[in-house]
């Protein structure tokens, strides 16, 4: 049993070393990439703060002395890295409220996004790719190509557009952006899952297609087993392994996703609040969004992990 | 359970009505087993399909499968008789076998959703079956932590738990080593032996002479002759059987002299040469402290298993893989295209797409070889220019190991490794490259490095054998 222990911890072990990288490098990297960008951080947080019209360099020095950004760059790094490990992510220079604060609520709509679209895309694209498998080189999988090839062509925001122009401004069916209700939920989690479908789709056609003409389901088919159990019991697994493990990839686009989609619909999540940090220049905000993003893509990674260990043995076992 | 099988004329044809099964009309029964013999595309695999009811449906059958007086019903219904009926052992097992399921659960299965037992006394009864088959120990695991006999076993133990009256076998040792084969060939004939009907299919004598019973050879989708199995193999009244029986290489002429125990060095110099190689993936020693050299003109076999290591170390003297430790010596002042490999599975050693005409003209540009030194080496092969234009899928597998061989000489070799090269060759064909390769090697005076699981095929073929044994390199006897 020892063994099997291990089997589940070591890659949980990896991906908690992972962790640990990720919140370094999006640190490093959020803040060189903030203080490369042009413009003075002290003259966009004074507008951002007081509003743009009343903003001089004497307000713009106050502010600089106030936050202490005259300090060394490196000093400044360093004391975020240092409030990292004793998990503070530090204070808006905007708000004043610490990071986390302001986080809660945005991560509390995120995760409804997120939650949302990812089933969605599931339920979209996973029927479409069994049956584009189990009918393949016929018109159901001619179609579900097309359809795939269009949305992964076009890019989440031009996908959200046109969502928007034809189910919100044409049609008049559903709100066009905001956060009132469920309604509001429909058109941004829509346009991810589309984008995320249009893959998932693909993999799961491949996958089918592959198992349907493997020799494990005719052996199945030949010991007696009717068709129903046959699927069940050996087909589904099998072709669903290749499936999750793509899910772990495709959460790195969902990320990209999420930034493009929040904004676009005004959706109040962490992308939003990120693109909003980036224009003030609030370089602590900018370094909590980016470092609970990347946790996140981490955590779900190590979500997908278990699930592939869970119907995999071939995972992490000695073979023969 | 009787099973009394009887075929009559059965034909199956191409969709452009092609016989590829032509008025075969035969008979088995309980206790022994019917055996069809034949190489690739002589239609044998076809029959067990028609028997199973299932032929790709492009193709088309004529004919009456009769079991127990009752001709089976076509179609849909025909599958009922799966599991209950009729049994088919897969080709390779370990493919067929649900990766993601154990053992016993997939023996347990049949018990449960097949014959409608409840789920203690499936256990119990797969349980038995296992121990029947002395797995019992493998109850817990999943395939891919079997070897290949015991997979095979795990297969055997599922279709027993059928109980079906008739088992089809198709090419039941296909992909196991010498060792294995005999006994999977044994297992089967225990299977006959316990009153049930056996229809094997193979392309290996070996295990023709091991199943018995009555044995059908098959050439062209018809049968050739047919009778009981011993007679006929001591004394088959067709050519082709007579060539069949000559191409197993324990039947081979005996040509070369060798010592009874390999010598460690060539009596040359040597073209390639280990030094106390080892090699190990992750935690596992492949190979160690092993010394080989292999000098012009002479064969050295390498013996062993699957998995034992072997093609490791010929990739590691081709400089494929770098050694864990110790060193490869090749001879000095030669381009690195001089050592050469042929592979194991000739498909895959070439691409897809590209007709054999295209495929050595790109060699010859990357080599600024001439054109006519591609002509002299085929008619050397004896490869006629109309296949040439031809994609590897439309060539045999001879004819495909044969352009491997030709691209191989093409750079005018010192040094050839070739990974199970005939292995996948039907016997006749199999004969045919081997005696070519032994040919070439005095002929150009290149040394040959063969790594087999066939110890007759390396002592047919080579000046000094070895196998190895626990990762290391040991000379093996010679029975010449």
């Amino acid at each position: 049993m020892g063994g099997n222990a291990w089997r589940v911890l070591r890659p949980l072990l990896s991906r908690l070393g992972q962790a640990g990288l990720v919140a370094l490098l999006v640190g490093c990297i959020g803040f060189a990439l903030m203080h490369a960008l042009p413009g003075d951080q002290a003259f966009r947080l004074a507008a951002e703060r007081y509003g743009p019209d009343i903003v001089d360099a004497r307000a713009a020095a106050a502010m600089r002395a106030e936050l202490g950004l005259d300090r060394p760059l490196a000093l400044q790094l360093l004391e975020w890295l240092g409030r990292v490990v004793r998990l503070d992510l530090g204070r808006s220079l905007v708000t004043g409220e610490p990071v986390i604060q302001e986080l809660r609520v945005q991560l509390g709509y995120t995760a409804l996004l997120a939650g949302m679209a990812l089933p969605l895309s599931a339920l979209i694209g996973l029927p479409l790719g069994i049956a584009a498998g189990l009918w393949r080189g016929r018109w159901p999988d001619h179609a579900v190509l097309s359809l795939a090839v269009l949305l992964r062509a076009v890019p989440a925001y031009a996908l959200g557009l046109a969502l928007m122009v034809l189910l919100s401004v044409r049609l008049r069916w559903l709100p066009p952006g905001g956060f009132e209700g469920w309604a509001e939920l429909v058109l941004p989690s829509l346009t991810l899952a589309l984008g995320l479908a249009a893959v998932s789709s693909r993999v799961a056609r491949e996958s089918v297609a592959a198992v349907a003409a493997s020799p494990v389901l005719a052996f199945a088919r030949w010991k007696g087993l009717s068709e129903r159990d046959a699927v069940r019991r050996h087909g589904l697994r099998n072709a669903a392994i290749p499936v999750l493990a793509v899910l772990g990839l495709q959460l790195i686009g969902l990320v990209e996703g999420i930034l493009i989609v929040e904004t676009l619909f005004g959706w109040p999540g962490i992308g939003h609040a990120l693109v909003h940090a980036i224009f003030a220049r609030d370089v602590p905000l900018v370094q909590g969004t980016a470092l609970i993003m990347g946790l996140g893509v981490v955590l779900l990674n190590a979500a997908v992990d278990l699930a592939c260990l869970l119907i995999d043995p071939r995972r992490g076992r000695q073979a023969a | 359970m009787s099973g009394h099988v009887r075929l009559r004329d059965l034909t199956v044809q191409a969709a452009d009505g092609t016989p590829l099964v032509a008025g075969l009309s035969l008979a088995a029964g309980p206790g022994t087993p019917l055996v069809l013999l034949g190489e690739t595309g002589s239609g044998k695999s076809l029959v067990l399909q028609a028997i199973m009811g299932a032929l790709p449906p492009h193709l088309r059958r004529t004919g009456e499968v009769v079991l127990d007086g009752q001709p089976l019903p076509e179609g849909r219904a025909r599958r009922g008789l799966w599991g209950r009926r009729i049994a088919l052992l897969p080709q390779e097992p370990w493919l067929a076998l649900d990766p993601t399921m154990r053992a016993l659960a997939q023996v347990a299965e049949v018990y449960r959703l097949v014959r409608g037992m409840p789920a203690p006394r499936s256990r119990a009864e797969a349980e038995q079956r296992l121990r029947d088959l002395g797995i019992e120990e493998a109850a817990r695991l999943y395939p891919f932590q079997l070897s290949g006999g015991m997979a095979q076993r795990l297969a055997l133990a599922v279709l027993r738990a059928t109980d079906a009256p008739l088992l089809l076998a198709d090419e039941p040792t296909k992909g196991l080593d010498a060792a294995r084969r005999d006994e999977a060939a044994l297992r089967l004939r225990d299977e006959a032996g316990r009153g049930r009907t056996v229809i094997a299919v193979t392309h290996d004598i070996g295990v023709a002479r091991i199943l018995g019973g009555h044995l059908a050879v098959m050439l062209e989708g018809r049968i050739l002759e047919q009778g009981p199995s011993e007679r006929l193999l001591r004394d088959p009244a067709q050519d082709y059987t007579r060539r069949l029986i000559a191409a197993e290489p324990s039947q081979w002429p005996t040509q070369w002299r060798a010592p009874s125990i390999a010598p460690p060095r060539p009596a040359g110099e040597a073209v390639v040469e280990g030094r106390r190689l080892g090699k190990r993936f992750q935690d596992r020693a492949v190979l160690r402290e092993v010394d080989i050299a292999v000098g012009r003109g002479e064969v050295v076999a390498v013996l062993g298993p699957s998995g034992c290591g072997k093609t490791t170390l010929g990739d590691l003297l081709l400089g494929l893989l770098p050694p864990s430790q110790g060193e490869v010596r090749r001879a000095a002042g030669l381009a690195p295209w001089r050592f050469q490999k042929l592979y194991q599975d000739p498909p895959s050693a070439f691409a897809p797409h590209q007709s054999m005409r295209d495929a050595l003209r790109h060699l010859g540009r990357r080599h600024g070889l001439a054109p006519t030194l591609f002509e002299g080496l085929r008619d050397r092969l004896r490869l006629p220019p109309a296949l040439l234009d031809r994609r590897p899928a439309e060539l045999s597998g001879g004819e495909l190991q044969r352009f491997a061989l030709l691209r191989a000489l093409a750079l005018d070799p010192v040094f050839l490794f070739a990974d199970e090269p005939t292995s996948r060759l039907d016997p006749i064909t199999q004969q045919e490259v081997a005696l070519l390769l032994r040919g070439l090697v005095s002929e150009r005076n290149l040394g040959l490095l063969l790594v087999t699981h066939d110890a007759m095929l390396a002592q047919r073929m080579a000046d000094r054998v070895f196998t190895i044994e626990a990762a290391r390199l040991l000379p093996a006897g010679r029975a010449g």
